[in-house]
């Protein structure tokens, strides 16, 4: 490494004792103006003339610059100072800056000799992700949180959000805007680490609800104090699709898919390929069932489970929908990519054994982690927010007719 | 109507197994494995060592332990001391599928090969020696350095010209440091002056490095300065310091202590960490020049990226290969 250096650190150490005490972050872009400004008027003196100008370097809009000069001019005005463009006693340079956590207001202020630097800082907001619906398949965003979201499903009254470390149950808050407002929550102890890119399944029957996990079941009831226990077991989890297809398949319990072990409505067991997800389609009068397989395609297999064709193309996560749109079943598949890029999911008919759109694809910001059947016309899809690491979750409705 | 079938590409989910193949231009010179420092040391807690040739190879096995789960990858093997140019025809062959790149390698790809780029965390400067004991030499050097040029032919316009340590995407302020050339400066500052006293021998750390150590020998001399570029203990060296933090504080406390500078205080307002950064380069016995990314060029089956974080450290638990078998 580098040799030392001597004869300047005890120079360096001696001012490090003296540095300015720390600094209040200002609020906004106008507090971080209005405190520069306080000081610039200081360094100033009463009367005298400031000549300022701004650039922005950072990701600030750039109607930003406006705000900024407005409200330092503001400011120094009431400070009892002029402002003009060139030639004041006092030259004002303002930068817009950034780094990973905030924004910062960087002033560099000169008379004749003189030179001083302030800068005061604020914090950045989350960016919007948001995006807007589409005509026929309508997408509506019904929770965001920090921790992942595995599954979230949805009674009258209330709304369950599995994640890896617990189940939350939401109620109606009793505002005129309904928000959703946590009324209790059931920690998940895992019988082992989780997997990476943990899958989990939540399933609400009636008063009560099931969670499916790799290695693990929990059973619980929506009484009036939710309860809900658990143990680690292997058991298949209940797959459904749309309003009237049904599969048990055990779940790799180390990894993140399906092991290809699977029992079918009508009790029989079968050994199909490794899958991540499956949904049940109608062609021609008969009942098959899309398997997203491990190496790309997607698998179709009649009600004997014996393979009846492939779909190219889709991505890894697939549901059932019975919309009732004149086309019989319909097929909602995720955008064949990789797991670090925006996503995008898109309704299918099969007809003939062959996939067709029945939609523009629905884009999404960041990928999509999870797609789960949500009642018979709509999906419940997850996104990862790629900025923010947030995870938000989508219902996707079928809007027939548009 | 656009279909997804028209999107070309792999599953969305990450597929569990397959081996990594790594190739680094650095040799593993000693007897055991890096334990510390960006790159194969990163492998730790999710990856297991099996293999250590010391120098030459290592092979890392997935953990099944490790935190967050185990990782997609069954394996990392990373051959070491590889020359670049031989890391990139590997790529290319198929025989590699994670490689270094050099900064002027970079246009030098195909067009749609997949980089990973870390932010810029290698900061080149010149640190003079207690040898050079007249500020205004060291000033003059600092004033004479042609950075722009550097930066369009050496480097190939890769990473920022700075003036600071600490680069601006970490702290916001790095412009206020000036980086740029000041000939009619750096002569007055040594009009008068004898010309032993401006005369340095000046080394570059990486052999990678010289060109530019002679560039900056040439920009001397328009200053009136005579600089020799040789190796060993020079006057002044070009060297290569590394950010490790994305604390803006810790990140300068351990450029402090590279340059052999006492720990700054720990700032807690960017005016506090810019006055501390500001001392450690009064004086000019440091003249930062340029801020470096790490760049690494990937196989396109390499999914689950970036694998390199924004510090250049290897993150290689949520990679996976497309055709990895389950």
């Amino acid at each position: 490494m580098i040799a030392a250096v001597k004869g300047w650190p005890a120079a360096f150490t001696a001012l490090l004792f003296f540095l300015p005490a720390a600094a209040t972050a200002a609020q906004d872009l106008s507090g971080a103006a209005r405190e520069v400004a306080r000081k610039t008027a200081a360094f100033a003196g009463k009367g005298d003339t400031v000549s300022v100008t701004c650039r922005n370097v950072s990701s600030l809009r750039p109607a930003a610059l406006e705000e900024l000069r407005g409200a330092f001019e503001a400011a120094l005005r009431e400070a009892g100072l002029r402002t003009n463009e060139t030639g004041g006693g006092v030259e004002a340079r303002l930068t817009l800056s950034e780094d990973q956590s905030q924004y910062l207001l960087v002033e560099e202020a000169r008379k004749g000799d003189d030179r001083q630097v302030w800068i005061a800082s604020w914090k950045r907001e989350a960016a919007a992700t948001g995006l807007p619906a589409r005509l026929t398949l309508d997408k509506r965003r019904v929770w965001a949180q920090d921790e992942q979201i595995l599954d979230a499903a949805f009674t009258e009254a209330s709304m369950l959000v599995l994640a890896p470390s617990k189940v939350t149950v939401y109620g109606r808050g009793a505002g005129s805007t309904g928000q959703w407002e946590p009324r209790q929550s059931a920690p998940l102890t895992p019988p082992r680490p989780w997997p990476r890119d943990l899958r989990g399944r939540l399933r609400i029957t009636g008063e009560n609800f099931q969670v499916f996990l790799p290695g693990m079941v929990c059973n619980g009831a929506l009484d009036s104090v939710p309860s809900m226990q658990c143990h680690a077991a292997d058991e298949p989890w209940l797959l459904e699709s749309g309003s009237r297809g049904i599969l048990l398949a055990n779940f790799a319990a180390a990894r993140n898919y399906f092991d290809g072990r699977v029992v079918t409505q009508s009790g029989l067991r079968k050994t199909a390929p490794p899958f991540y997800s499956a949904a049940a389609v109608e062609d021609q009068g008969r009942t098959f069932w899309l398997l997203a397989t491990l190496d790309g395609r997607t698998q179709i297999v009649d009600a004997s489970f014996e393979a009846a064709g492939t779909i190219a193309g889709w991505g890894s996560d697939i549901a059932g929908l019975d919309a009732s749109c004149g086309s019989g079943s319909q097929v909602v598949a995720t955008r064949a990519t990789d797991s670090s890029e925006p996503d995008a999911v898109q309704v299918f008919a099969v007809a003939n054994r062959a996939a067709a759109p029945l939609a523009e694809p629905v884009a999404f910001a960041g990928p999509v982690t999870a797609l789960w059947p949500a009642g018979a016309a709509s999906v419940l899809a997850v996104e990862r927010d790629l900025t923010a690491g947030k995870y938000a979750a989508y219902i996707l409705t079928v809007a027939c007719g548009n | 109507m656009a279909g997804l079938a028209e999107w070309a590409g792999a599953e969305t989910r990450p597929r569990y197994g397959g081996t990594l193949r790594v190739e680094v231009r650095l040799p593993g010179d000693s007897a055991d494995p890096p334990q510390i420092g960006a790159g194969i040391a990163d492998l730790n807690g999710s990856f297991a060592i099996t293999q250590w040739d010391g120098g030459r190879r290592a092979v890392y096995e997935a953990s099944e332990t490790a935190a967050g789960g185990r990782p997609y990858l069954d394996r990392v093997e990373v051959e070491l001391a590889r020359p670049l140019r031989d890391q990139a025809i590997d790529l290319d062959l198929g025989k590699a599928d994670l490689i270094e790149l050099g900064l002027t390698e970079l246009r030098r790809q195909p067009a749609g090969r997949k980089v990973w780029p870390s932010a810029p965390v290698r900061v080149l400067a010149l640190v003079f020696g207690p040898r050079v004991d007249d500020a205004r030499v060291r000033e003059a050097l600092s004033l004479g350095v042609d950075r722009g040029a550097i930066h369009r032919v050496l480097l190939q316009q890769q990473g920022e010209i700075s003036g600071a340590l600490l680069p601006q995407w970490l702290t916001g302020y790095a412009f206020l440091f000036p980086a740029t050339a000041d000939i009619a400066r750096a002569r007055t500052l040594l009009s008068g002056m004898p010309a032993a006293a401006r005369s340095l021998t000046l080394s570059a750390d990486d052999p990678a490095l010289r060109p530019m150590a002679e560039r900056i020998a040439l920009n001397a001399r328009d200053v009136g300065l005579t600089v020799a570029v040789g190796s060993g203990n020079a006057d002044v060296r070009l060297t290569e310091i590394r950010i490790v933090s994305t604390d803006p504080a810790r990140a300068l406390t351990v450029v402090a202590a590279a340059l052999g500078a006492n720990p700054p205080a720990r700032a807690v307002s960017p005016e506090a960490l810019y006055a501390a950064e500001k001392a450690l380069l009064e004086g000019f016995r440091v003249a930062p020049l340029f801020h470096l990314p790490d760049i690494y060029g990937v196989s396109p089956k390499v999914k689950g990226g970036p694998g390199i974080s924004p510090l250049g450290e290897w993150r290689f638990e949520n990679l996976w290969l497309e055709g990895g078998r389950p």
